[in-house]
C-alpha cells in the first residue's frame, strides 16, 4: 500500500495533470485558469508543480512561482485525487496546509472534480488498484 | 451559455431591469430591491435568470429560477421530495467542498436530515427551553446594562451582536474566551461578498479561512467534550447515535459551523432592523409600549416580516415539474426570495406598512415551512422579545443613526449603526 518512491508520486499525481492537459474538454479549461499550483508531498517526499499557461508539469525548478502551494502526506494526496478528502476539513485537521491564494484553488474545484475519474482510471490501468480507496 | 439558456422557449427570462442575479442588485437598498421584486411578482413570478454573479468560482449553471411570490415559496419549501436541499442551498454557486463542510442538516434530505434534526431538537425539552429563555432574558438585561453605561457607540457591537453570540455559544458549550473568535469567523462566512469586509482579500479566501477556523473550533470542542462531558449540545452530539452509529467528527464540526452561522448574524440583524424600524415608525412604537405584554408577540412577527434577515435560499429540482406555470426540469436550481414573498400583496394587506398589530402574519422569514423550517425560531423570537423589553423600558431615549448595510445576496445585514442615549 502507498507510493513506494518519490518518482511514483510524481508519475501518478503529476500524471493526473498530464492527462488533464491532453483532455480536449478539461485541458483548455485548466489552461484558462492561468495559474501555477504546487503540491509538496511528504512520505515519500515529492514536489509536483503545474504551470497551467504553458501546460507543463514539473518539480518546480525553472517554473514560475505558484499562486498556491498545497502541502500534504502523499497518502492524503492519493485520497484527495480520488475525491475522498474535503479541503477545508483537511485544513482544519492539519492534514493539508495551503500557502498562498486558497481562493484560486477553490476556483479550480469544479475542474478538480472532473480529474478524479481520470486518476482512478490511471490507477486501474497501471495495475495500482492497491491505491484505490 | 446564459444567452442560449435564455432563448430556450420554455425558459422565459424577464427583461434585464428585472434581473436579480447581479452583484449590483444586492448592493441596493431593500426598498430598491422591492421595486424590482414587485414587478417580478406581478409579471414573472417564477423567472429564469442568469446564474447569480459570484466571486467564488466560475458559474457551472446556465441559469436558475427565481421565485418571488409567497405561494410559490411555500410550495417549493413544502415539497422537499421535488425541491431538494442536498445539492446545495445557496443562491450563489459555492465550491462543493465548502458546501459539504459548512452545511450539515441545512444541506441534507431525508432520511438523514430528519434523523439528525430530531437528534438536535430532542435536546430542546420543555424544561431546557424554559431555562434557555430565562437565560436569554437575563443576558438581555446585562447587555442593556452595558449600553446604559456606555451611553453611545455602535449599536451592533454594543447590543445586537452580544446576545445571539452568547446564546448560541452557551447552547453549544463553547468556552467564554473563544466566543468572540467564533463570532468573527461566523461573520466571515456570510460577509465575503462585501468589499469592505474582504479588505483586499479574495472572497474565496475570506470564506475558506472563516470556515477552516470554525471547523477547527468545532473539532476541538468535540474532542474536549468526549473527555469532559457537560450539559450542552456538543456533549449530546458526541454521545448520540444515529442508526447505531456515532456521528463522525466531521459531521459534528459541520453542525457546529451551521449553528454558529445560523444563530449569530440572523438574530443580530433582526435586532438592529427592529430598533431602526421602531424609530422610523414612532406611532407603531407607541402602540407597542402602550401594551407591551399584549402586543409583543405580534410585533416580533412583523419585525421578522419587515426585516427578512435571511433573504435567499435555494433548492434543486429532483424531477421535471411545474411551478407558477413554468416548466422546471430535473436538476434546475430554484432560488426563493423571502423578502419578496414577505411583501406579496396577494397575501399581506398594505405590505409596505410596518404594522405591529398585523394578524395573521404568515411571513416566511424562518422559511416557507417544510422540513428545513428554522430550528432556532423559538430562540430568535425569545431574543427579540427580551431585548425589546429591555430597550423600550430601560433605554427609552435610545436613538440610532443611519445603518451601514452589508453587501450580500444571502443575509440582510447591518454592519454598524451608531447609537446614543440622551
Ligand atoms: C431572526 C433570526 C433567524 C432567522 C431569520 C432565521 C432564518 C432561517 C431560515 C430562512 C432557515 C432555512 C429555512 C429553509 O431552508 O426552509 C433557517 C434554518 C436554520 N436555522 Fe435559523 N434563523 C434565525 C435564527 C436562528 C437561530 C438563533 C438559530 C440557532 C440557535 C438558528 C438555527 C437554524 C438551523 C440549525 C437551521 C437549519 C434547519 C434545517 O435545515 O433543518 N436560526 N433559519
Amino acid at each position: 500500500m502507498g507510493f513506494a518512491s518519490s518518482d511514483e508520486v510524481v508519475t501518478y499525481i503529476g500524471g493526473i495533470f498530464k492527462d488533464a492537459f491532453a483532455d480536449p474538454e478539461i485541458g483548455p479549461k485548466l489552461t484558462a485558469t492561468g495559474q501555477v499550483f504546487r503540491f509538496v508531498f511528504t512520505d515519500p517526499e515529492a514536489t509536483v508543480c503545474v504551470d497551467a499557461p504553458t501546460q507543463s508539469v514539473g518539480d518546480g525548478t525553472g517554473q514560475p512561482p505558484p499562486a498556491a502551494t498545497m502541502r500534504m502526506a502523499a497518502e492524503v494526496g492519493n485520497a484527495y485525487w480520488q475525491g475522498k478528502v474535503n479541503l477545508p476539513m483537511a485544513m482544519a485537521k492539519g492534514q493539508i496546509t495551503v500557502q498562498g491564494n486558497v481562493a484560486s484553488l477553490l476556483k479550480l474545484a469544479p475542474l478538480g472534480k472532473r480529474l478524479f475519474p481520470v486518476y482512478i482510471a490511471r490507477l486501474h490501468d497501471t495495475g495500482r488498484a492497491d491505491l484505490l480507496l | 451559455m446564459t444567452s442560449s439558456a435564455a432563448r430556450a422557449p420554455d425558459r422565459p427570462s424577464p427583461p434585464p431591469p428585472l434581473n436579480v442575479t447581479s452583484l449590483s442588485f444586492w448592493g441596493q437598498t431593500a426598498d430598491e430591491r422591492e421595486d424590482t421584486f414587485r414587478l417580478l411578482r406581478a409579471d414573472a413570478p417564477v423567472s429564469w435568470q442568469p446564474p447569480m454573479e459570484g466571486a467564488l468560482m466560475p458559474p457551472q449553471q446556465e441559469g436558475l429560477w427565481v421565485v418571488t411570490r409567497h405561494e410559490h415559496v411555500l410550495e417549493a419549501s413544502r415539497r422537499p421530495e421535488v425541491y431538494c436541499s442536498s445539492q446545495g442551498w445557496q443562491f450563489e454557486e459555492v465550491p462543493e467542498d465548502i458546501l459539504e463542510a459548512a452545511s450539515s442538516i441545512i444541506g441534507m434530505d431525508n432520511p438523514r436530515h430528519q434523523k439528525l434534526r430530531r437528534l438536535v431538537s430532542s435536546a430542546f425539552t420543555p424544561r431546557q427551553v424554559t431555562r434557555l429563555i430565562e437565560q436569554i432574558q437575563h443576558q438581555a438585561r446585562q447587555v442593556v446594562d452595558r449600553l446604559l453605561d456606555a451611553k453611545c457607540g455602535d449599536f451592533v457591537d454594543l447590543v445586537a451582536k452580544p446576545l445571539p453570540m452568547w446564546t448560541v455559544n452557551e447552547l453549544m458549550g463553547l468556552d467564554d474566551n473563544l466566543r468572540e473568535e467564533a463570532t468573527a469567523l461566523a461573520d466571515g462566512m456570510v460577509s465575503y461578498n462585501d468589499p469592505a469586509v474582504a479588505a483586499g482579500r479574495e472572497a474565496g479566501q475570506v470564506l475558506n479561512d472563516s470556515l477552516v477556523g470554525l471547523l477547527t473550533l468545532g473539532l476541538d470542542l468535540a474532542a474536549h467534550r468526549r473527555r469532559h462531558p457537560a450539559a450542552d449540545l456538543m456533549t449530546n452530539l458526541v454521545q448520540a447515535e444515529v442508526d447505531g452509529q456515532k456521528l463522525t467528527d466531521e459531521e459534528i464540526a459541520s453542525f457546529f459551523v451551521l449553528l454558529t452561522v445560523a444563530g449569530n448574524d440572523t438574530s443580530r440583524n433582526a435586532t438592529s432592523h427592529a430598533v431602526r424600524a421602531l424609530q422610523d415608525h414612532p406611532d407603531q412604537r407607541r402602540t407597542l409600549t402602550q401594551d407591551f405584554p399584549g402586543r409583543i408577540d405580534a410585533a416580533v412577527e412583523e419585525i421578522l416580516r419587515w426585516s427578512s434577515p435571511v433573504m435567499t435560499v435555494r433548492r434543486t429540482a429532483t424531477r421535471d415539474t411545474t411551478l407558477g406555470g413554468q416548466h422546471i426540469r430535473a436538476g434546475d436550481w430554484v432560488a426563493l426570495m423571502y423578502p419578496s414573498a414577505n411583501r406579496d400583496e396577494r397575501v399581506f394587506t398594505h405590505p409596505e406598512r410596518f404594522d405591529l398589530t398585523r394578524t395573521p402574519n404568515p411571513h416566511v422569514s424562518f422559511g416557507g415551512g417544510g422540513p428545513h423550517y428554522c430550528l432556532g425560531a423559538f430562540i430568535a423570537r425569545a431574543q427579540l422579545r427580551a431585548i425589546l423589553n429591555e430597550l423600550l423600558h430601560r433605554a427609552p431615549t435610545l436613538e440610532v443613526d443611519t445603518p451601514e448595510y452589508l453587501v450580500s445576496n444571502f443575509v440582510h445585514g447591518i454592519k454598524h449603526m451608531p447609537c446614543h442615549i440622551t
